[in-house]
């Protein structure tokens, strides 16, 4: 039993194998306390990252894609993820360790679905990433204003209608204008939204499902990172 | 039957037999009016204890209003009390305007014969409504144009178990966002003859609907019986958007019909509990239907539902499962408790093609929509992916299941003649009754006769070509088009139609704000 194990009478290897099982689990006081205890005997920031906290999720992930896992599962054990992150992330950045990226989401005006945005936002915290999730209904003001806020490496923007989904270039467009295109990778989804549209509007890439969303926003910003240190 | 001697007199029999059997009853409608017992799922105890769950959730916690503050003002005027954006409502104001809704009414169709009752008994097929895509056999799925939104009218317009031409029965991505509206309504008056839904994208593009139901059927006539039937969707849990509400607003005011749908996806927008589903979508009707009617007296609403069970492994929705059913039948169930007609159900699935699962999880909600006695039945025929296809295939064969469905309706017919005594006394025990009097005299109306499904044998079907059945819905949806003809519409009236489409266009294009046509 979780509540009954001292985590700290075991050995690293032992935590951070429990700590997978934690966040499988979805017990967020117990990563939260395993992320300290890991820091305190020394452990880097990045270390636990990697080795207990993103492989563990990474656990989380295959299971659920592979229909093992149900969603309010994969939710707990995000909010697991979270906590730890959040023991973390003062330390990171003060390391001056590239985090694992920031996103900004919100379905597009006129637009109230937001399951499947709640699942990619969902996922994308199990995914390490720092989400702030700005709902639905969004206008262009409301982005650009998250955006100038949060700084984030990402836009998400998710629209359900083909009436909203024009509205997605809207927003693309008056990043183009104020000259801040450039500042992020812009990720679209929804389920009327396809590839070729997102091509269309100027997007950066569109994510059939909350899992690929994950992945291509992993890939996109390694890719846009090495493209910056090849030009430092 | 016919007694008379073939020969020269008997090719005219074979030619009118061929004609009349091989040709479909184009521009009427069936009108099916059912017959038997709802199936329930609630016995009284617990209409009342979901009754009373509802209006607990009225009061707590309420509901919420998203940036429409005018809807705020008319619960607070009409008895509600308001808190910030949250609407709370005691049961005796609530039922106060919940009872003010006709219990049943008649909507117009452009041919007065296929105007529809709805509520009571009757019940009414209409279309898929929504997708933005479209599919069939040769190509499989891509965005939809108008070409097909017109396509899908004119099978409609051969099909008479599809009692209701329906709404949105897919996407025209290849017109404006803001004028394709415009398109969609003229489409539905030109190419059948059936009753038709408004726009509600916009409380303006509602606007545009009734204008063109006013000058189709007169002012006067739809302020008697609405032309308009349109679709209003609660944002569950327990909310509601300007849009929405707007159009609700302008529907109401002209008096046209509307169906308030909570649409449940159970597990996310409600609990995962039918007792707690049934009383959220319940209560979430009851004060759609309220507003309407503090709008407008009177306004004809539908207690509408949509209820699909989300799939907690990936958050997508599902369909046909037993959960959802008995969802369905207490659905209608309270609905008929508040003596509201109602919609619900369809010919549903998750599937991507008309495959197995297809038909199978289509017939699995088909037989329980029919079966609870719906009285407006949207996505009866065309329905793929979750409602993000309209599938042409789909629409032939969930035309057939609207077919065998209505039969069962029809009940078990018990009058003399139904006990067929002459056969009796004409076919002696171990006989047959295929050449009887009284076959004959009902072999062709007696049952349902399929127009899609094969029976052959398997040589025979080898021989033709080895079609299955969604291959042979391909050969009849391109056959059934290219024997179209378009229904004959009173020249003064699509002219004034088509002049308020350009002038709304210009209006449009040039960004400026709606005014009223005046003709
Ligand atoms: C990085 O950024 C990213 C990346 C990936 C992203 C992403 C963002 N966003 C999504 N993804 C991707 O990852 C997710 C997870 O894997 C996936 O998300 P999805 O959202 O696709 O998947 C979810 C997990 C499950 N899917 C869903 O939640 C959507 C399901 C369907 C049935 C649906 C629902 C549930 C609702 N609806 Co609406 N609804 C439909 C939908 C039909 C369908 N099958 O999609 C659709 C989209 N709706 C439609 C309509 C018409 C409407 N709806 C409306 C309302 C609603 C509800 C509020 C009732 C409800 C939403 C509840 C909510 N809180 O979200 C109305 C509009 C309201 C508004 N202003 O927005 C209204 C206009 C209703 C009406 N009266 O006509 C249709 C679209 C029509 C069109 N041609 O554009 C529709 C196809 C159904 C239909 N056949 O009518 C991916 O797409």
């Amino acid at each position: 039993m979780a509540d009954e194990l001292d985590l700290r009478t075991l050995d690293d290897e032992e935590l951070v194998e429990q700590m997978h099982d934690d966040l499988y689990d979805g017990l967020k006081e117990e990563i939260d306390e395993g992320t300290r205890i890991l820091l305190e005997r020394g452990w880097s920031a990045e270390r636990v990252l990697n080795d207990a906290l993103v492989a563990g999720m990474t656990i989380v992930g295959i299971d659920f894609r592979d229909g093992i896992l149900f969603v309010p599962e994969v939710l707990m054990s995000a909010n697991a993820m979270k906590a730890g992150m959040e023991v973390l992330r003062p330390i990171l950045s003060a390391s001056g360790v590239e985090p694992i990226g920031k996103m900004v989401i919100g379905t597009v005006k006129g637009d109230i679905h937001d399951i499947g945005k709640n699942l990619v936002a969902m996922m994308m915290e199990g995914g390490g990433f720092e989400v702030i999730n700005l709902g639905i209904n969004n206008d262009a003001e409301k982005f650009l204003a998250a955006l100038e806020q949060h700084k984030p490496d990402f836009l998400g923007m998710s629209a359900l209608l083909t009436t909203t989904m024009p509205y997605m270039k809207v927003v693309i467009d008056e990043l183009k204008e104020r000259g801040m295109r450039d500042d992020f990778i812009v990720l679209v989804g929804g389920a009327p939204v396809n590839e070729e549209f997102a091509d269309a509007i100027g997007a950066d890439a569109y994510c059939r499902d909350a899992a690929v969303a994950v992945e291509t926003a992993k890939t996109l910003l390694a890719q846009r990172r090495a493209a910056a240190r090849a030009q430092a | 039957m016919s007694t008379e001697r073939s020969g020269r007199r008997g090719e005219n029999r074979r030619e009118a037999l061929r004609a009349s059997r091989t040709q479909r009853q184009v521009g009427s409608i069936r009108p099916l009016v059912r017959k038997l017992n709802p199936v329930e799922a609630l016995d009284q105890e617990g209409i009342e204890k979901i009754h009373k769950a509802s209006m607990r959730l009225l009061t707590k916690p309420g509901f919420l209003i998203l940036d429409y503050p005018s809807a705020l003002e008319v619960f607070k005027a009409h008895g509600a009390t308001v808190e910030g954006n949250i609407v709370k409502i005691d049961e005796a104001t609530l039922m106060h305007y919940v009872r003010m809704a006709p219990s049943q009414f008649t909507l117009l169709a452009r041919s007065e014969q296929n105007n529809v009752t709805i509520g009571g008994k009757h019940m009414v097929f209409a279309p898929v409504y929504g997708p933005p895509y479209v599919a069939d056999h040769d190509t499989g799925r891509r965005q939809s144009t108008l070409k097909d939104f017109e396509n899908f009218n004119k099978l409609s317009h051969m099909i008479p178990d599809l009692h209701h031409g329906g709404g949105t029965v897919v996407e025209p991505n290849d017109i404006g966002v803001n004028e394709r509206h415009l398109d969609m309504v003229m489409s539905h008056i030109k190419h059948h003859t059936k009753a038709f839904m408004g726009s509600v994208t916009h409380a303006d593009n509602a606007a545009d609907s009734v204008t063109m139901a006013r000058i189709l059927y007169g002012t006067d006539a739809i302020a008697q019986n609405p032309g308009l039937l349109s679709l209003i969707n609660v944002s569950s849990p327990m909310r509601h958007d300007d849009r929405m509400l707007s159009v609700i607003d302008v529907n109401a005011r002209a008096k046209q019909a509307l169906i308030m749908t909570p649409f449940t996806m159970v597990g996310a927008t409600s609990p995962t509990s039918l007792a707690a589903t049934i009383a959220q979508l319940n209560a979430e009707a009851l004060i759609s239907v309220a507003y309407a009617q503090m709008i407008n007296p009177g306004t004809p609403c539908l207690m509408g539902s949509f209820i699909s069970i989300v799939d907690l492994k990936s958050g997508a929705p599902t369909f046909g499962t037993g959960e959802q059913n008995l969802l369905l039948f207490a659905a209608t169930q309270m609905a008929r408790y508040y003596n509201l007609p109602v919609r619900t159900g369809g010919n549903f699935t998750a599937a991507q093609t008309s495959d197995y699962q297809a038909g199978y999880e289509s017939a699995s909600t088909f037989w329980p929509t029919v079966q609870a006695g719906t009285n407006f039945v949207l996505h009866a025929a065309g329905w793929l992916e979750g409602g993000l296809i309209s599938g042409y295939e789909k629409f032939i064969l969930d035309s057939e299941s609207l077919g065998m469905m209505a039969n069962y309706q029809r009940g078990i017919e018990l009058d003399e003649e139904s006990f067929a005594l002459d056969a009796y006394d004409e076919v002696p025990p171990g006989g047959h009754f295929l050449g009887a009097s009284h076959t004959m005299r009902h072999y062709e109306t007696a049952f349902y006769s399929h127009r899609v499904f094969n029976m052959d044998n398997y040589e025979k079907w080898q021989a033709e070509g080895m079609q299955n059945a969604y291959k042979r819905a391909n050969g009849i949806w391109k056959k059934m088009l290219a024997e179209y003809e378009a229904p004959a519409l009173d020249d003064a009236k699509r002219e004034e139609l088509e002049a308020f489409m350009r002038w709304r266009k210009e209006q449009i294009r040039a960004g400026k704000p709606r005014t009223e046509w005046q003709g």
